[in-house]
């Protein structure tokens, strides 16, 4: 490490304060449109829009902490966790529209039934390594979403078919609220799972994993179980994040329960934050999901990019994105968090080691 | 007896779209151990290539396969080039991300300058076919089957016969080793994702034939090009041949389940490849290596 260690200390403590000072307000903000602090006559910092940024932000918190355990922390590429998502959303949707289960009782199934078939498809998946893990986990991702679409019982579709599935509204007061603290209670639980999983054994065994599989194997780590548990701990929180997913939108399918994209979105939230980190993910999926809302123009604050029109724009925020994979993943494929607190020195000179270290 | 017939002959004559699919994206795998994410837009690249020489200046359909494979070749030598030679040496996640983005990029622009309308490129004998008996095979993908099969042993001889075929091949048994003997690693590596993006330009040819296409309607390609290399075995031209067809055949018996239809293709496809990874992991004709 070429860091001076008195640097490296002083970009930690500003980069701990000022995510302390972020999340501190965005978790105060809401509660001034409490009926309460609007006749006490608190200012409004924060409308119904931010609410559902904040919502869907703090959902991609949850998808790419998650990812970070079984991509960060134990080195398998997985592309496919959107499967776990859709089923997430899938099992509290299906139990609240077909069989009529209050949400807070069949919420606690989505994370059970995802890591279930984490578990089942991790078996044989994870034997797999390298490409063909990546791409078999990415297949498993569209499969799953095309076989609930799909699968038909007596003529009927099973999972509510092409129509998707709508879910009664859940009716409490502020339900915009409810579900912004709800979705941030289970990115604090993703993150304190992460936090808790780089201190145990267990974490040390996936780094050991990750690191060397055959040493790992011979010090004694049973690699399978850990690696199906690590999957089944990734899918856990995905579909906890999809299952207060279905229940807030009220309506899913298979758009927006299994949407290929958010792949390589939970992906690139943790490289951008530094995988294997706490906090990295999280810092990136801030970062990240921002950006995106800003580009397809559904931030409050937002501009008009000349000449561009509004049809064009979802467009050109998607070549945004795909350049900015391309130039993340050549420029600083440590992520952000190391750009800035790992260096004693940035700018271009960091940027060229980059490029040296991968290039041809 | 008959339908079962029509079924294998209809099954080999998808696979040739797949053949024409996999070679491309089994060199790049194969040699530069990079899985082309962005394999499937470079083949609606070709598609609307093809599209637009045929309904701009009438010319056949078949004629412009040339076109597409040094259009093609042309985007694929730039990209490996400029960007993707750029993160060799990086973990395996990054590659992936890398041809992602690029995916990204090149579907997005697509769909800027086409919409996503569907288009598709109906020459007059589209539609027609050879009737032997009460089996019938269409003309199109008569061809496109032949053009597949010819694609694959025109890349097997400039692979084997051209002295940048055996550069390639040599960097394919050992990079360092390659360069040590004098071989342009950076040149080398772009003409064959340049190589590999020419077959993807020709397969999407093909395909603007065979179905109407989008923007998005590469992705699935993507994803059974690898199976389609796995099926066959990694490594060699013929084995990927074989793999296409093969896979071909699967679809086809596999959508004449009834009620099953084309909806579980990716479903199919995928499931096969866990099948073939977990039994035989170096594919039906490949070597362990």
């Amino acid at each position: 490490m070429i860091a001076t260690p008195a640097s490296t200390t002083r970009w930690r403590r500003m980069f701990l304060i000022v995510g302390a000072i972020i999340v501190a307000y965005a978790l105060l903000a809401p509660l001034t449109s409490l009926d309460a602090a609007q006749s006490a006559n608190v200012p409004l910092l924060a409308d119904r829009l931010w609410f559902r940024i904040a919502t869907i932000i703090a959902m991609f918190i949850v998808m790419a902490t998650a990812w970070n355990i079984i991509g960060g922390i134990t080195g398998y590429a997985a592309f496919g966790n959107v499967a776990f998502f859709g089923i997430g959303a899938y099992t509290t949707g299906m139990l609240i529209a077909k069989a009529r289960w209050p949400f807070l009782a069949a919420l606690p199934l989505s994370p059970v039934v995802a890591a279930a078939f984490a578990a089942l498809v991790g078996l044989p998946l994870l034997r797999l390594r390298g490409h063909y893990f990546a791409v078999a986990s990415l297949g498993v991702g569209v499969a799953v979403g095309e076989l609930v679409q799909n699968i038909d019982y007596r003529g009927q579709p099973l999972f509510g078919g092409a129509s998707g599935l709508f879910l009664p509204i859940y009716s409490i007061d502020n339900r915009g609220l409810f579900f912004f603290y709800l979705m941030s209670g289970a990115a604090a639980v993703a993150i304190a799972v992460t936090w808790w999983v780089l201190r145990s054994r267990f974490g040390y065994g996936l780094m050991a994993i990750r690191e060397n599989e055959e040493a790992a194997a011979v010090l004694g780590v049973n690699t399978t179980a850990y690696k199906v548990m690590a999957f089944a701990l990734a899918a856990a929180l995905t579909g906890l994040a999809g299952g207060i997913f279905s229940q807030w939108n009220v309506f899913i399918n298979q758009d927006n329960a299994f949407p290929i994209e958010y792949n390589v979105q939970m992906i690139l939230m943790a490289l951008l934050g530094g995988t294997g980190t706490v906090f990295g993910p999280a810092a990136g999926a801030v970062l990240l999901q921002l950006l995106i809302q800003f580009l397809g123009g559904t931030l409050p604050i937002s501009f008009d990019i000349p000449f561009v029109s509004d049809t064009v724009r979802p467009i050109l925020a998607q070549i945004i994105l795909g350049l900015l994979l391309v130039g993340v993943v050549i420029f600083v494929p440590r992520g952000v968090i190391d750009f800035f607190g790992g260096r004693s020195r940035l700018g271009l000179s960091y940027l060229r080691r980059s490029l040296r270290e991968t290039s041809l | 007896m008959i339908d079962f017939v029509q079924l294998v002959i209809l099954g080999l004559l998808a696979g040739g779209v797949y053949v024409a699919v996999g070679v491309g994206f089994g060199l790049v795998w194969g040699v530069l151990n990079i899985v082309n994410l962005a394999h499937g837009a470079l083949v609606i690249v070709g598609g609307y290539l093809t599209w637009q020489l045929f309904t701009v200046l009438h010319i056949d359909p078949f004629l412009t396969l040339p076109v597409d494979a040094v259009a093609l070749f042309v985007l694929g030598y730039t990209l490996q080039r400029g960007v993707v030679n750029r993160i060799i040496r990086a973990p395996l996640l990054f590659t992936f991300l890398l041809t992602f983005g690029i995916n990204l990029v090149i579907v997005n622009i697509l769909l800027a300058i086409f919409g996503s309308d569907f288009r598709s490129v109906t020459p007059a004998y589209s539609g027609q076919g050879l009737e032997l008996g009460s089996v019938v095979i269409p003309y199109v993908p008569l061809i496109s089957l032949g053009v597949a099969v010819v694609l694959a042993a025109a890349l097997a001889l400039v692979l084997n016969r051209t002295r940048t075929g055996l550069a390639i091949n040599a960097i394919a048994a050992d990079r360092d080793a390659a360069q040590l003997v004098g071989i342009d690693l950076r040149h080398a590596y772009a003409v064959t994702f340049g190589l590999g993006a020419a077959c993807a330009g020709v397969a999407g040819g093909l395909i603007a034939m065979i179905q109407a296409i989008t923007p998005t309607a590469g992705e699935p390609y993507t994803l059974q090009a690898f199976v389609v290399v796995i099926l066959g075995g990694l490594g060699r031209v013929s084995a990927t041949v074989v793999g296409g067809l093969a896979f071909g055949l699967v679809e086809a018996f596999g959508q004449s389940i009834p009620g099953s239809g084309s909806v579980f293709a990716n479903a199919i496809a995928f499931g096969l490849m866990v099948l073939v990874l977990v039994t035989r992991p170096q594919g039906l004709m490949g070597r362990l290596r």
